[in-house]
């Protein structure tokens, strides 16, 4: 069985199949489609969608249904990543289990508004204020949509944090064939099973009194426990103790901060999720993500059916960088071409980890996508 | 709205953190009322929630033994909405300055007004910036000199029961942080009513703009002959000089989350008896 479908629809069918009860959206292009699913779908399993009055209410009534026992969802292009910024710091900050959709579009400001981009790779990483990781997820085709949107839920339950889906305005929009079994469904993880495991947690500070932010060690993550599970407890956005009250108690800030990073950084093995598509005694390195990939993997067989020897990576987890992965890769090759619809964001994090090797990049900013061909051009 | 079969004493709805407002603050009596309405409500901690945004007033969640969200800067609505709406047995509260409520938060009063979503809206409104020394609010009078305004403010202030009143809030009250047992009253009408419920608090801020002796003689009680059902006679008395105390409007259309419910229906989600019993059971 095969259907013709697009990405909006894959990710909030994958929304849904992950338990996701309630979603809030601002009208924006690309992301539009998604907002209307959504309004459309989720009534029908007992959720709540809302339009919301702009992209911050939409962001901040996600945050606290989260709180209330939801699994959220919100989805925006990049300038309601823009408006999003402060409240993914509270997500953040918070630890706020919760998916962002990004269906990048062209350039700063309204830019290109119907046109394809991939410019908010380094955005969505470091979109807050403080610079704290996020996890960041890149689909290439229309059945990742849905499984990476799963992952997300799972990942954003396990590491309480925000968890950002990366797509863009072509892989949304555009149409295409898909062969039904190819969507792959991801199991999510329950509610508060965090490090500690599954089930209601037993987290008291010294005076038996219930700690929502108690973890241990630094790179644990507290069990979720939301509103309404009988257990009086407060969440907050500023500097905290365990029982959620602002401290500026240096060691204990500290701590604060050392684990909203090394939970996720930690954690990188959990998180890490490439396509490796390695040929022995290859020289060249295709890399990219999103849509590009697509262009990349049909180079890929050309070059290979003209006799040419090609290795390619597809990154699915941006954010952590899958080092390991990426390095694995890299072996043996003797340039590295990281191909994005952006002036090179992603290269840097490439350079940074090939030593010695040449890093070259195929980058389209005129919201054309890059071909098959331009691949072509640079295998050797 | 859930409730006990016996009140929990006020004290006990005290959380073992201690206000650090400034002594002679008006929040304080704010307080000592809501947690006074708490009582009398017989409501019960593990079902009331209450969200904050920045200021003065940020920190009330910490001081409330309920849930608590302490958020970011004006977006004490959006979360009482989220919370509201994926809980909606949970009784919720959002708390905020006249900064917060219609300032930097202004956008989202007049949706969740229009949305009408069951959350009772607390402002404490000083006529000035507290928290962060003394810059002008959207409620400041003209001609107020401050450090942040050395010579005097132009900017006319915001008439927050006029302004409430036209966004179609369905309770809209005013009370005074130095008459708690009214102020009380206000609260546990806002709570009891289902719907969107603003309630402006003036609360002096002794630091920055001691308005003690002024609030005093600007405010009088609601006339006893004013029909709270009569929007148009609210907005008169909204508009005059004296500062009225005590409920402007009230009207009992249905909130937001019975329509989300009603809206569940119409999609298809029709209430079967698993899933009674699946909320019986939570």
């Amino acid at each position: 069985m095969r259907e013709f479908t697009d990405g909006s629809t894959a990710i909030v069918r994958g929304a849904l199949a992950a338990g996701c009860t309630f979603f809030a959206g601002y009208p924006i292009t690309p992301a539009s489609p998604i907002l209307m699913t959504m309004m459309r779908e989720l009534p029908k399993v007992g959720g709540v969608a809302i339009q919301a009055e702009d992209e911050i209410s939409a962001v901040g009534m996600c945050i606290g249904a989260t709180m209330a026992g939801a699994r959220t969802m919100t989805a925006t292009s990049g300038p309601g990543i823009s408006l999003y910024s402060e409240n993914i710091g509270l997500a953040v900050m918070g630890e706020v289990p919760l998916v962002v959709v990004d269906v990048q579009r062209l350039g700063p400001a309204t830019g290109g508004a119907t046109t394809v981009g991939q410019g908010d790779v380094q955005f969505v990483r470091w979109g807050t204020a403080g610079g704290y990781p996020v996890i960041v997820l890149a689909p290439s085709s229309i059945p990742e949509c849905y499984s990476l949107t799963m992952r997300a839920f799972d990942l954003a339950e396990r590491f309480r944090c925000p968890v950002f889906l990366l797509t863009d305005k072509e892989l949304n929009y555009t149409m295409n064939t898909v062969e039904l079994d190819e969507y792959q469904d991801v199991p999510v993880r329950e509610r508060g099973a965090g490090s500690e495991g599954p089930g209601m947690p037993k987290t008291q500070d010294s005076m038996g009194l219930f700690a929502p932010y108690r973890y241990h060690p630094p790179d644990g993550v507290p069990p979720m426990v939301h509103f309404g599970q009988d257990v009086v407890l407060r969440f907050t956005g500023s500097t905290h103790d365990e029982r959620a009250f602002i401290t500026k108690h240096p060691p204990t800030v500290d701590a604060l901060n050392r684990h909203l990073a090394a939970k996720i950084e930690e954690h990188r093995d959990e998180i890490e999720l490439v396509t490796a598509d390695l040929e022995p005694g290859a020289r060249t390195l295709l890399l990219s993500y999103g849509v590009t990939a697509r262009a990349m993997r049909e180079a890929v067989q050309k070059a290979r059916g003209g006799g040419q020897k090609v290795s390619a990576l597809t990154i699915h987890s941006l954010w952590p960088t899958p080092e390991t992965a990426i390095e694995t890769a890299l072996d043996g090759v003797e340039r590295v071409v990281v191909a994005e619809l952006n002036l090179g964001q992603y290269r840097r994090e490439i350079e940074r980890i090939a030593h010695g090797c040449e890093v070259l990049g195929i980058n389209r900013v005129d919201g054309e996508l890059i071909s098959p061909d331009q691949f072509l051009e640079v295998i050797r | 709205m859930i409730t006990l079969a016996e009140p929990i004493k006020v004290k006990d709805w005290k959380s073992d953190v201690k206000p650090i407002w400034c002594p002679g603050c008006g929040d304080y009596g704010v307080l000592n009322s809501l947690l006074k309405a708490l009582s009398d409500l017989k409501l019960d901690p593990d079902h009331v929630a209450i969200a904050s945004g920045i200021g003065c007033s940020g920190r009330f969640p910490a001081f409330v033994n309920a849930y608590g969200f302490h958020g970011v800067h004006g977006r004490a609505l959006p979360l009482a909405t989220g919370i509201k709406t994926a809980n909606p047995e949970l009784t919720v509260f959002a708390v905020g300055g006249d900064g917060d409520a219609f300032s930097i938060g202004g956008g989202h009063l007049p949706h969740a007004a229009r949305r009408n979503v069951d959350v009772t809206y607390v402002v404490m409104d000083n006529e000035i910036y507290g928290l962060t020394k003394g810059q002008p609010s959207p409620t400041s009078p003209i001609g107020m000199e401050r450090k942040a305004s050395p010579y005097g403010t132009y900017d006319a202030p915001l008439n927050p029961i006029a302004m409430v009143l036209s966004y179609g809030a369905s309770f809209v009250a005013r009370g005074f942080s130095s008459q708690p047992r009214e102020l009380t009253e206000l609260i546990k009408r806002g709570v009891q009513h289902q719907g969107f419920s603003f309630i402006q608090v003036m609360s002096p801020c002794v630091t920055f703009f001691d308005t003690y002796a002024y609030f005093k003689e600007i405010t009088a009680p609601m006339p006893e002959s004013h029909d709270p059902s009569d929007r148009m006679a609210a907005m008169q008395l909204a508009l005059e000089r004296t500062q009225y105390l005590g409920v402007f409007y009230e009207d009992n259309r249905p909130p937001h989350h019975v329509h989300m419910e009603e809206l569940q229906e119409k999609a298809g989600n029709h209430l079967t008896l698993e899933k009674l019993l699946e909320r019986f059971q939570r």
